[in-house]
C-alpha cells in the first residue's frame, strides 16, 4: 500500500502561448511523503503546482491523486490545499473566518479552528485581523486555513520566501513539524536547494520544464546524472578537461583526476568536470598549482579562494590550513564528469 | 476551457447594447424614401446652419476646456501648496458645483442671473437701471456654466495628480538650482500633465455632449446636440439621423485625437516618498488675502445653490417686481410629497435610476469577471464596449436607441421598446456602463487573483467565490462607481428630453415643464431634492 504512488503526474504537458511551462512530466509521490520541486524561475515548477491544484488544465497528461484521476476536476472539487507564495489571506476576514472558510458549517467546525490555530501555535488569534499578524503568523495562518478541510494534498508555493532569512529557519523547522503531526502528502515549489533538502523526502529538479532529476537529497547532491543538476544543487566549480579512463579525467597537463561519469562518453572525449570545494585538498606539491586569494568562514571550516590556470577553485578546508598568498597545489579526490555538449 | 462563451455571450449583448445602434443611426443616414441614397447628406452639406452649429459645438468645447483649466489648475496649486485659515472646509467646498445636475444648475444660474434674476435686479435697483443690464444668452452664458460645472474636473484631477508628486523631484531642482518657477514648469507641470491632460479629455467630452445650457440659453448660438433635436421634432428624421452621425464622428474623432497626444509619454511617478509638504502662508496680509479670496470664491460657488433653495420657498405668484421674495413657505415641498402627478416624476427617476444602477454594475462585474480575472480572448473588445458610451454624446445615444427600439423586428434584435417604461432604464443603464466600469474594472485589477484561487482550492463554487470573496473586496468600487451611475442617471435631462413617455417622465422634465407654467417655486424644489440625492449619492459614494 505505503509502495503505491499517492500522487501520479503521467507525461503532463502545458504551453503557453510562446513556449511549453510543463513539458513531458511525469512523476510518482508515495502517501504521506513531502516531494520537492526545485528550479530557477522559469522552470516550470509553479506551473507544475497551479497544475496540480487545478487552476490550469494540462494540454496533454494526466493527474492522479489516490487513485482518481483528478484532470478534468475544477480546482473546488479536488481536495486540494494550497498555501500561496504572498499568502492570499483573505483581509475583509478574521483569522478565524480565515481558517474556517474552508471547513464546512457544522458543530465541530469552531473546534476545528481552534484545534487548526493551536496545531501552528496560534492559539487564540481567532478575532485577528489579517495586516495585524507578523509575516511569520501570515504564514502559518495560511497554512492552517489551507489544512482545514483535511486536504488530501497539500501544495506550497514558496512558502518561506517572504520571511526575513532570521525568521526562515525556525519556520521551516516548525513547518516540518506540523506537517510531520498531520501526515498529510505534500509538494512544495522553491528555488532554495537549502529549502528543499530540508523539507523535502525526495526532490524533482525542473529545467525549462522537464525533469532533470529525481531522487533523495543525498542522491542529487552526491550521484547528479546531469552537469545541470550537478551546479545547480550545492557549490561547485567546472573545468574543462577530457577523459582518460572510464573513471578519470585530465584536467592539465600531467593532472588527471578520478571522476564519476553518469553519462555515455567515450574515453578520449572532451567533458566538463564538475568538483564541490569538500573534493578539494590543498598540498605541497602534485595537481594544480595556484595562490590562495581570499579565506571565508564557514563556522569551524573555512573556503579558500584559490586562483589556478584552471579558473578559481573554492576549496573546503581547516579554518589554519593555508594562509592567504600562500603557494599551493590543488588535487580532486572526487569529480563528476560531463560531456561537453549539453 | 468550456468559458469562452460567457464572454463571448457579454460581447455580443454589449455589442447589441452599445454599438448596434449607432450603426443603425449610421445607416439611416444613407435612407432616404425607403432607399439607398446620399440625399440627406446633400442636405446637410448644403445647409449653413448645420455647418455652423458643427462649428460652434466644437469652439464651445474648445473654450470650455480652456476656462475650465484657467480656474481648476491654479485653484488645485492654492489649495495643494499653501495654508491659509479655513482651507480644509473650502477645499472641500470647491467641488461642490459637482453635486448639480446639469439641468439643475442651469436652472439655478437662470434664477441667479437671468434676466430677472437676482443679481441683475440687485444690479439694476442700485443703479436705477430702468432693465436688467444684460440678458443672459448665446455662448456666453453656455460658457459662464461650463466653467462653473467643468472646472471642478481639473481641479480635481490636478489636485491628485500633485498630491502624487514626489517631494524629492522638487527638492531634487532645488538643489540643482533651479527657482520655484523653474521647478514649476519644468518638472511639476510635466508630472502632472497625464492628470491635467485627462481632465482636459473629459471636460472636452463633456463640454461637446453638453444639451441643458444651450437648450436653455442657446437662443439663436446653435450646437449639434440641440440642433439634432429640433431638426427631429420637425420631423426630418433623415436629416437628424446625420446631424447625430456628424456629432458622434466628431466625438470620436477628438477622443482619438486627444488620447494620442496623451498617450505620448506617459510618465510614471515610481518613487515613494513623501509628498511635498504645503507652505503655510505666515504673513497675517498673505493670510488675510488668502482667506478673504477663498471665501468669496466659495461664495461665488455656493450662489447657485442658494438661490434655488431661496427660490423653492416661494410661494407660486408671490414674487413679482420685488428684489427679495415677500413670503416663504414650505408648500413646494409638499405639494410634491402630497400631490400624486407632482409625485410620480420622482418616483420614475429613482426606481429607474436604481434599475439602471444596479443593471450596469451588473454588467460591469461581469465584464471585470471577464476581462480581468479570466483575461478572455474578448478582453479588448469587450473593454472597449463597456467604454464606448462615454465617448458618445447622450443626444446621439438617445437618438440612436429611438431609432433602434421603436421597430419590432425580434430576428434583427429589435424590439418595440420607445413609450414604455423600459427604454428610460436601459438608456441610463447604457449610459452609465462607462461608469460603472471606470470603477468596477480598476478595482478587479487591483485584486489579487490568487484570493480567488484559495478560496476555490478550499472548496468554494463559483457563487460563494463571488459573495464571499470577491464582492467584499469589490465593495469600495461598487459603493463608488453606483453612487456616481445613481447620481447621474436620477439627474438626466439629454437622454429623457428624446426618449421620455408621460407616464415615465423623470424629474429633469418636470422641471422643464414647471418653468414652462412659470411656476419657479416647484422646479426648484425638484430641483433641491436633485441636488440633495446626488449630494447623498456622492457622499456614500466617496465614504470608505
Amino acid at each position: 500500500m505505503s509502495d503505491q504512488p499517492f500522487l501520479e503526474l503521467r507525461d503532463v504537458t502545458k504551453r503557453f502561448p510562446g513556449h511549453a511551462a510543463v513539458q513531458d512530466l511525469s512523476l510518482a509521490v508515495p502517501r504521506g511523503q513531502l516531494l520537492a520541486l526545485l528550479g530557477p524561475s522559469g522552470s516550470g515548477k509553479t506551473t507544475t503546482l497551479r497544475l496540480l491544484a487545478g487552476f490550469e488544465r494540462p494540454d496533454r497528461g494526466a493527474v492522479i491523486v489516490g487513485g482518481v484521476d483528478v484532470t478534468a476536476l475544477p480546482p473546488a472539487a479536488r481536495h486540494i490545499g494550497m498555501v500561496f507564495q504572498h499568502y492570499a489571506l483573505f483581509p475583509h476576514l478574521s483569522v478565524g473566518e480565515n481558517v474556517a472558510f474552508g471547513i464546512p458549517r457544522g458543530p465541530g467546525r469552531t473546534a476545528r479552528v481552534r484545534q487548526l490555530l493551536a496545531l501552528v501555535d496560534l492559539a487564540g488569534f481567532e478575532h485577528r485581523r489579517i495586516d495585524a499578524l507578523s509575516g511569520g503568523q501570515q504564514q502559518r495562518v495560511a497554512l492552517a486555513r489551507a489544512l482545514g478541510p483535511d486536504p488530501k494534498l497539500l501544495l506550497l508555493d514558496e512558502p518561506l520566501s517572504n520571511l526575513d532569512p532570521a525568521l526562515r529557519e525556525r519556520t521551516r523547522r516548525e513547518l516540518r513539524a506540523a506537517l510531520e503531526a498531520v501526515g498529510v502528502t505534500t509538494v512544495l515549489v522553491t528555488h532554495e536547494q537549502d529549502e528543499a533538502f530540508a523539507l523535502g523526502d525526495v526532490v524533482a529538479v525542473l529545467r525549462d520544464g522537464r525533469m532533470e532529476q529525481f531522487g533523495s537529497a543525498p542522491d542529487l547532491y552526491e550521484r547528479p546524472v546531469t552537469h545541470f543538476v550537478a551546479t545547480f544543487v550545492g557549490r561547485a566549480a567546472t573545468v574543462a578537461g577530457t577523459l582518460v579512463a572510464a573513471d578519470r579525467a585530465r584536467v592539465s597537463d600531467g593532472v588527471e583526476w578520478p571522476v564519476r561519469v553518469p553519462q555515455a562518453v567515450a574515453p578520449g572525449r572532451a567533458v566538463r568536470v564538475v568538483v564541490r570545494p569538500e573534493a578539494l585538498r590543498l598540498g605541497g606539491e602534485g595537481g594544480i598549482a595556484g595562490t590562495v586569494r581570499a579565506r571565508r568562514y564557514l563556522g569551524g571550516r573555512a573556503l579558500f579562494s584559490v586562483a589556478t590556470p584552471l579558473g578559481v577553485l573554492e576549496v573546503e578546508g581547516a579554518v589554519d590550513a593555508v594562509e592567504v598568498g600562500a603557494e599551493v597545489h590543488v588535487t580532486a579526490v572526487r569529480a563528476h564528469a560531463f560531456p561537453a555538449e549539453d | 476551457m468550456k468559458r469562452r462563451p460567457l464572454g463571448l455571450a457579454l460581447a455580443i449583448g454589449l455589442a447589441w447594447l452599445v454599438a448596434y445602434p449607432l450603426l443603425l443611426v449610421a445607416l439611416d443616414a444613407f435612407r432616404a424614401d425607403g432607399a439607398w441614397s446620399l440625399a440627406n447628406f446633400g442636405g446637410f452639406v448644403r445647409d449653413p446652419r448645420e455647418w455652423e452649429a458643427l462649428w460652434g459645438s466644437l469652439w464651445i468645447s474648445v473654450a470650455s476646456v480652456i476656462l475650465a483649466a484657467a480656474i481648476g489648475i491654479p485653484l488645485a496649486f492654492v489649495f495643494e501648496r499653501f495654508d491659509f485659515p479655513g482651507r480644509r472646509v473650502l477645499g472641500g467646498l470647491v467641488a461642490l458645483p459637482a453635486v448639480l445636475p446639469p439641468l439643475v444648475g442651469v436652472i439655478a444660474f437662470l434664477f441667479l442671473y437671468g434676466e430677472s434674476g437676482i443679481i441683475p435686479r440687485l444690479i439694476a435697483a442700485a443703479l436705477a437701471l430702468p432693465e436688467s443690464p444684460w440678458r443672459l444668452r448665446g455662448a456666453g452664458a453656455i460658457l459662464l456654466v461650463h466653467a462653473y460645472s467643468m472646472y471642478v474636473y481639473f481641479y480635481l484631477f490636478t489636485r491628485a495628480g500633485l498630491a502624487r508628486v514626489d517631494a524629492s523631484m522638487t527638492e531634487a531642482a532645488a538643489s540643482l538650482g533651479a527657482g520655484r518657477w523653474r521647478t514649476l514648469r519644468a518638472v511639476v507641470l510635466p508630472l502632472v500633465r497625464p492628470q491635467i491632460a485627462a481632465a482636459a479629455l473629459l471636460t472636452f467630452m463633456t463640454a461637446l455632449g453638453s444639451f441643458s445650457a444651450p437648450y436653455i440659453f442657446g437662443g439663436g448660438f446653435r450646437v449639434m446636440p440641440t440642433q439634432i433635436l429640433a431638426t427631429k421634432l420637425n420631423g426630418n428624421l433623415g436629416l437628424a439621423m446625420v446631424e447625430t452621425t456628424a456629432l458622434a464622428v466628431l466625438a470620436l474623432t477628438a477622443l482619438a485625437l486627444l488620447r494620442r497626444t496623451q498617450g505620448r509619454g506617459g510618465i510614471a511617478i515610481t518613487a515613494k516618498g513623501a509628498a511635498p509638504g504645503v507652505r503655510v502662508l505666515r504673513s497675517p496680509l498673505g493670510r488675510a488675502a488668502a482667506a478673504t479670496l477663498g471665501w468669496g470664491f466659495a461664495v461665488l460657488l455656493l450662489l447657485p445653490h442658494a438661490t434655488l433653495i431661496l427660490v423653492s420657498l416661494v410661494p407660486l405668484g408671490t414674487w413679482t417686481t420685488q428684489l427679495f421674495p415677500t413670503a416663504y413657505t414650505l408648500g413646494n415641498f409638499a405639494a410634491l410629497a402630497q400631490e400624486p402627478e407632482r409625485l410620480r416624476p420622482l418616483v420614475n427617476s429613482l426606481w429607474m435610476a436604481a434599475v439602471a444602477t444596479v443593471g450596469a454594475l451588473a454588467l460591469a462585474l461581469w465584464a471585470g469577471r471577464e476581462v480581468v480575472q479570466r483575461r478572455a480572448r474578448l478582453a479588448r473588445p469587450l473593454e472597449v464596449l463597456v467604454h464606448l458610451p462615454w465617448a458618445v454624446p447622450g443626444t446621439v445615444l438617445a437618438i440612436a436607441l429611438a431609432t433602434t427600439f421603436s421597430v419590432r423586428a425580434p430576428w434583427m434584435g429589435r424590439w418595440l421598446l420607445v413609450g414604455t417604461a423600459l427604454i428610460l432604464p436601459l438608456a441610463y443603464l447604457i449610459r452609465n456602463l462607462p461608469v460603472a466600469a471606470g470603477t468596477v474594472l480598476p478595482g478587479f485589477r487591483q485584486l489579487d487573483p490568487s484570493l480567488d484561487e484559495a478560496a476555490a482550492s478550499l472548496g468554494a463554487g463559483r457563487w460563494r467565490r463571488l459573495l464571499r470573496v470577491t464582492f467584499p473586496l469589490l465593495r469600495p468600487a461598487l459603493l463608488a462607481g453606483g453612487a456616481l451611475a445613481f447620481a447621474t442617471a436620477v439627474g438626466d435631462f439629454v437622454t429623457s428630453i428624446v426618449l421620455y413617455t408621460y407616464d415615465t417622465r423623470p424629474i429633469s422634465i418636470e422641471i422643464l415643464g414647471a418653468l414652462r407654467q412659470f411656476d419657479i417655486g416647484v422646479a426648484a424644489a425638484y430641483g433641491v431634492v436633485l441636488m440633495l440625492v446626488s449630494a447623498a449619492a456622492m457622499a456614500l459614494g466617496t465614504r470608505r
